[in-house]
């Protein structure tokens, strides 16, 4: 349970809120890098933390991201054409370049400068390992570029996509810290899905249905640690990563890919799900890749043309009853994915936490509140760096490991917790 | 038309949410292990809460009585030093909320716990001060915790503690 005004800062993250303030902390991923695939592309709209902006590639392969909108009349460059080392408003003939300065204005005399009077908002968009990262903060706090791993490792290592989530962005990302709710909602996938089926861990997670949770504060923001028996006494562990502001990292499985997850706002009622699976030291195999393609894992399958998923709340995310019946899926929706997005949407577009009652067992989610209203608190109040902005803290691993009884798994599996150049992650 | 779930998901919709309280005061008995974080209880039971009380087994001593068994009284009090008998404060609540310092030994965890899971009651552990206690210290409060902890939370401040008490509606 939160109160409203907690609620209210957690889930608002337009410009000036406090939430807000604590994104513009962050480097967040914006774009995939094929949708600007060339030099004098079609620009792309992109809306994130309630801002309407425009992202664009110059003839010269610059990105840039910045106000959508022409700052003569309110024209949305969507329009514009794309041509000589900047954008053009089709209206007057307005030109900015990809820091958003205006290069041109016609209608006035060259001379006069007044070109160099007018600048679009702008905030860089760099590439890094398939996606296209901007930092919406001020440009003197502009921390170094993000150095989460899955963005470092050979492009053949790694598949990322994003999705549209019709829903506030903390709800999807409270998802994915609620490890108890695997047990229920995906039990159909373990056995099944190709990126998940015939790792050793998953009989353990077969065999003991009840795990015990921990939960312990990381650098960066927290451990959860999920614990089921495994033999001669000792433990199996799932240690998933949580990072602030909204990057989780699952456990792996035997040598499947290792996924996790961004939820990065788009305004307070819709989010992007963004959702990596790499492998540390291989080449993703084409198998692989045909399965996270045709949506299994935690990827989805599309609309054409767009980033919604096929299945969504317009056609109730195609429920199968008889799927349901028949135990082929819980919910009796398809796949990781919407069998999450599916729930967290019924939710309405910003839940109402005065009205839930958590139990025991949500503590992940109690502490990642707590962490992030404490440092939405300390950025506001004493101007303080927020966890997770260091590259530090965000070169870290998820691990599966068998532990002796009384081991702190966080201490007990702190190598593997972190990312060792040429190794694999610690999984069973 | 649009379909069952794109109706009911909209913002629009959100005010005919049934605004009755759906729940009752939860019964919360926050007990401290050892002398750090009867400290700890007292500081937080400055605080307002509803259904909450504290109590202190900081006093536990687990030394066999004449009997040879674990001695089950004059050890769990409130923090008016009132004395309280375990078992019976364990009747018609809904969680225990046991509060340990890193490092500390707490054998009274499980005379709370087999309490506890005698009344079937739900029991949480929160540690202080884990970060800056060495591996093997850790490890032994720790053992001493889990078998009775069905949640177990390395609290990295008393204000953590607090929040996730709040946040169950103590």
């Amino acid at each position: 349970m939160l109160r409203r005004e907690q609620n209210d800062v957690l889930t608002q993250t337009g410009p000036n809120t406090p939430g807000g303030r604590l994104f513009r902390s962050y480097w967040i991923p914006a774009l995939v890098a094929e949708e600007l695939p060339d030099n004098e592309c079609a620009p792309v709209r992109v809306k994130l933390l309630s801002e309407r902006l425009l992202a664009f590639r110059d003839t010269h392969g610059r990105y840039g991201l910045i106000d959508e909108f022409c700052a003569h009349r309110g024209v949305s460059l969507f329009f514009g054409r794309n041509e000589e080392g900047g954008l053009r408003c089709p209206y007057h003939g307005w030109k900015y370049d990809y820091t958003g300065q205006c290069l041109e204005v016609p209608s006035e005399p060259e001379a006069s400068g007044f070109c160099g009077k007018i600048k679009l908002k702008s905030y860089p968009l760099v590439e890094r390992g398939g996606v296209l990262w901007t930092h919406m903060g001020p440009v003197d706090r502009r921390p170094r570029l993000p150095e989460w791993e899955f963005a470092l490792v050979p492009r053949e290592q790694s598949f990322i996509t994003k999705r549209l989530q019709e829903c506030n962005w903390l709800q999807a990302m409270e998802g994915g810290i609620d490890s108890s709710h695997v047990s229920f909602l995906h039990r159909g996938e373990l056995g099944s899905d190709p990126l998940f089926k015939g790792a050793k861990g998953n009989q353990y997670n077969l065999h003991d249905a009840k795990p015990v949770f921990e939960v312990a504060e990381s650098p960066g923001g927290l451990y959860v640690g999920a614990r089921r028996n495994a033999e001669n006494g000792n433990y199996y562990w799932r240690i998933t990563q949580w990072v602030m502001p909204s990057f989780t990292m699952i456990p792996p499985r035997g040598d499947h890919p290792v996924h996790g997850h961004f939820w990065i706002p788009i305004d307070d009622e819709n989010c992007w799900a963004w959702s990596f699976d790499y492998h540390a030291v291989r080449a993703l195999t084409a198998n692989e890749v045909a399965a996270m393609r045709s949506g299994k894992g935690i990827h989805v399958q599309y609309v054409p043309g767009t980033f919604r998923p096929l299945a969504n709340k317009d056609n109730d995310y195609l429920i199968d009853r008889q799927a349901q019946k028949a135990g082929r899926t819980y919910s009796g929706v398809a796949g990781i994915a919407m069998q999450d997005a599916s729930l967290q949407e019924s939710m309405g577009p910003i839940v109402d936490r005065t009205k839930e009652n958590l139990v025991s067992t949500d503590n992940g989610i109690i502490m990642a509140r707590h962490r992030l209203l404490r440092a939405i608190k300390n950025l506001a109040d004493k101007d303080v760096t927020p966890p997770g902005v260091d590259p530090a803290h965000q070169r870290v691993r998820s691990a599966s490991v068998i532990l002796e009884p009384d081991q702190a798994f966080m201490d007990a599996a702190l190598g593997a917790l972190t990312v060792r150049a040429g190794i694999a992650h610690a999984t069973v | 038309m649009a379909s069952e779930s794109a109706r009911a998901n909209a913002a629009s919709e959100v005010g005919y949410r049934i605004d009755d309280v759906n729940w009752r005061q939860r019964s919360v008995k926050v007990m401290a292990l050892d002398r750090h974080s009867e400290a700890v209880v007292r500081r937080l039971a400055q605080q307002r809460w509803g259904g909450t009380t504290f109590f202190t087994a900081a006093a536990f001593a687990p030394r066999p009585d004449t009997d040879g068994q674990l001695s089950m009284v004059n050890w769990l009090s409130d923090l008016a030093g009132r004395t309280k008998d375990l078992v019976d404060e364990l009747d018609t609540i809904d969680l225990v909320a046991m509060v340990a310092t890193a490092g500390e030994a707490v054998p009274v965890a499980s005379v709370i716990g087999e309490a506890a899971r005698t009344k079937r009651v739900t029991t949480i552990a929160f540690v202080l001060g884990s970060a800056s206690t060495p591996p093997e210290a850790l490890s032994k409060t720790l053992a001493q915790l889990r078998p009775w902890a069905l949640m177990l939370v390395m609290a990295g401040s008393e204000e953590a503690i607090a929040e996730a008490l709040a946040a169950l509606r103590a």
